[in-house]
């Protein structure tokens, strides 16, 4: 799947953002399939609004989003679920998960979701024992740390076939053994679906064999 | 998918508000229910058949005999213009006339121990006026047995008056009276001609000795000595004997009736006024049952507001939303409902007998009406809930 922006920049940043130089607002941008993007995002930049405008969760921008050639805006909710669904997959900064299931509900309502679910559910046991997590699975989401929260968020991400993985901060809470294992498991992931990813962060980093480095 | 969906509604946030909700919801529910079969009670009670007072309900009229009138009997008739008038009157469902004999008629026994003969009339009306059904209450030509219905206060006459202070006659119950043949003797055109009668029935309704209009009809042809004859007296079945419209019309007319039977209009008067007032309570018990209802559905689906937006967010699909959270409100709504006809069921069986000991007849079950009310409501249900559920998953 093909995404690709045209000049897009969100209405409430326009002023800020028509001033900086970006390689992302107001440009014409194509991610291809496979691609591994890193975005790197200083503070007040927009990071997490860009991450909204291609999860479809903010449509308060200039410019157009395209999926396949399809624009954002002629996609009715079914199918943007469906989209959702198969196609995109997300680990939000704010992780967004239901803090009275536990972790492996929590991961279970991704797997579920689609029709055929695309992987068993013993697959959350293997996925959370490579990220250390096995013990909290029965847990409540809740009350977890948030370190633990976000390797349940990137679980839930990984559980659900997809062409592109969108992941804000996923790393934001971990310490650098359990990033090595995070990303590890995140690569191999992708690979396996032949599947992109677009990754933002303050900083620069070499978490995963980026394709192309962009400055938001 | 559906276990999960269902942890994440129900241990929401909203959980007491659901509840609430729900518990709101059923007592809406039940006030509106309540109000329907109530109205209906109350009408079954006013206007039913069990509790109708039959006599009440049918008026003969006759036109009064006064001094300026008493020479010319076809004043006391009633002519075509009179019953057509009367037949548009709001107050009269039905008009039968009350066709008498035209010829001459005596009665007399047959038996030594009981010894009578009186000249006599007949009259007659068509079956829907008469209240007592009889098996014998039928005459073919050709039969030449009589059956006659005679008023009920002639046997309580002959038997409280007659009997006690004449030595050498028995007292009669009805059983006795209908198992003793009578001589009747048809006198007309030239011809003499003898049926036996029998009494069938007797009736509070019409004060006059019936007998078939089949053979009403025969005879006054063969033996009447006029061509046709007016009707006297008139019986209108009316559902508000004591309506103030009617008892004006008569008197303006000079017609007269039953009085007792209009008396009665002071107390309807007071029943009618009660009625009312219960109705208007229950029609604003309708309305605040409706509007409670609406707003406990959204408030239902409100309480997982936020659950549905995360759903949504993470890439369930509305549809898939939409077919959960149907399945999620619509059995509780319909479980509401079943559980508040039970309880008018149970209501309404506990009202009939308490008020059978009072000769209230109530009907033991819910009405019809009120069943496909709640049918209707369910209806409703289903409407509001999809709509709110559209509302919340597009917002």
């Amino acid at each position: 799947m093909i995404i690709r922006l045209q000049h897009v920049i969100p209405i409430p940043l326009k002023e800020k953002l028509q001033h900086r130089q970006s390689d992302v607002w107001n440009n014409a941008l194509v991610f291809n399939t496979g691609e591994w993007v890193k975005i790197k995002a200083p503070s007040g930049s927009g990071k997490t609004t860009f991450i909204h405008i291609l999860w479809q969760l903010r449509t308060d921008y200039l410019g157009k989003v395209f999926y396949n050639d399809i624009s954002a805006d002629a996609i009715n909710p079914n199918a943007m679920a469906a989209l959702r669904q198969s196609e995109l997959s997300i680990v939000f900064q704010d992780l967004r998960l239901f803090t009275n299931l536990t972790a492996r509900e929590n991961i279970e309502l991704k797997r579920v979701m689609t029709e055929k679910p695309l992987y068993e559910p013993e697959k959350i046991d293997a996925m959370a024992e490579a990220l250390g997590i096995l013990n909290i699975l029965d847990q409540q989401a809740g009350t977890c740390s948030y370190g633990e929260q976000q390797r349940i968020a990137i679980i839930r991400a990984l559980m659900q076939p997809f062409q592109w993985l969108i992941m804000d901060e996923p790393f934001s809470h971990l310490d650098n053994a359990n990033i090595k294992k995070a990303s590890t498991l995140i690569a191999q992931e992708c690979k396996s679906r032949g599947a992109g990813i677009i990754i933002t962060d303050l900083e620069a980093d070499d978490y995963f064999d980026y394709s192309s480095r962009l400055q938001l | 998918m559906k276990k999960l969906l269902q942890k994440i509604i129900s241990t929401g946030v909203g959980k007491f508000r659901f509840a609430m909700a729900t518990l709101g919801m059923g007592v809406a529910v039940l006030c509106i229910l309540f109000a329907l079969q109530l109205f209906v009670n109350f009408t079954q009670l006013l206007h039913g058949k069990n509790n109708q007072n039959d006599i009440a309900d049918f008026l003969v009229i006759n036109k009064m005999v006064t001094g300026a009138t008493q020479g010319q009997k076809e004043k006391s008739t009633f002519s075509d213009a009179d019953i057509a008038d009367l037949k548009t009157q709001p107050f009269a469902q039905e008009v039968g006339l009350l066709n008498s004999t035209n010829f001459s008629v005596s009665v007399e026994s047959y038996s030594d121990a009981l010894p009578f003969y009186s000249d006599a009339y007949f009259e007659s009306v068509p079956d829907q006026f008469i209240d007592v059904k009889s098996k014998e209450w039928k005459w073919t030509e050709g039969q030449r047995d009589l059956p006659v219905i005679i008023p009920s206060f002639f046997l309580d006459l002959y038997n409280t008056g007659m009997a006690m202070t004449q030595d050498n006659l028995p007292q009669l119950s009805m059983d006795a009276l209908s198992a003793i043949p009578i001589k009747i003797s048809i006198k007309g055109k030239g011809q003499n001609v003898e049926f036996v009668g029998h009494v069938v029935a007797q009736t509070d309704r019409l004060n006059s000795i019936l007998i078939p209009q089949s053979f009403m009809d025969w005879a006054n042809a063969q033996y009447g000595y006029r061509q046709s004859q007016r009707p006297t007296r008139v019986v209108i079945k009316t559902n508000d004997p004591s309506s103030p419209a009617l008892v004006k019309y008569l008197d303006g007319k000079g017609w007269k009736t039953n009085t007792e039977k209009t008396r009665f209009s002071k107390i309807r008067g007071i029943i009618n006024l009660i009625v009312s007032v219960i109705g208007g309570i229950g029609f604003v018990l309708l309305f605040f049952g409706m509007l409670v209802f609406s707003l406990f559905i959204q408030v239902t689906i409100a309480s997982c507001k936020t659950d549905i937006a995360l759903l949504q967010t993470l890439g369930t699909a509305p549809s898939q939303l939409q077919r959960f959270l149907m399945g999620r409100f619509l059995p509780i709504n319909a479980v509401l409902l079943v559980l508040a006809l039970a309880l008018l069921a149970l209501i309404q069986a506990w009202a009939k007998q308490f008020l059978a000991g009072r000769q209230i007849i109530l009907d033991a079950w819910l009405s019809p009406f009120t069943l496909v009310a709640a049918f209707f409501i369910f209806g409703m249900m289903w409407w509001v809930n999809r709509s709110t559920i559209r509302r919340y998953i597009n917002s």
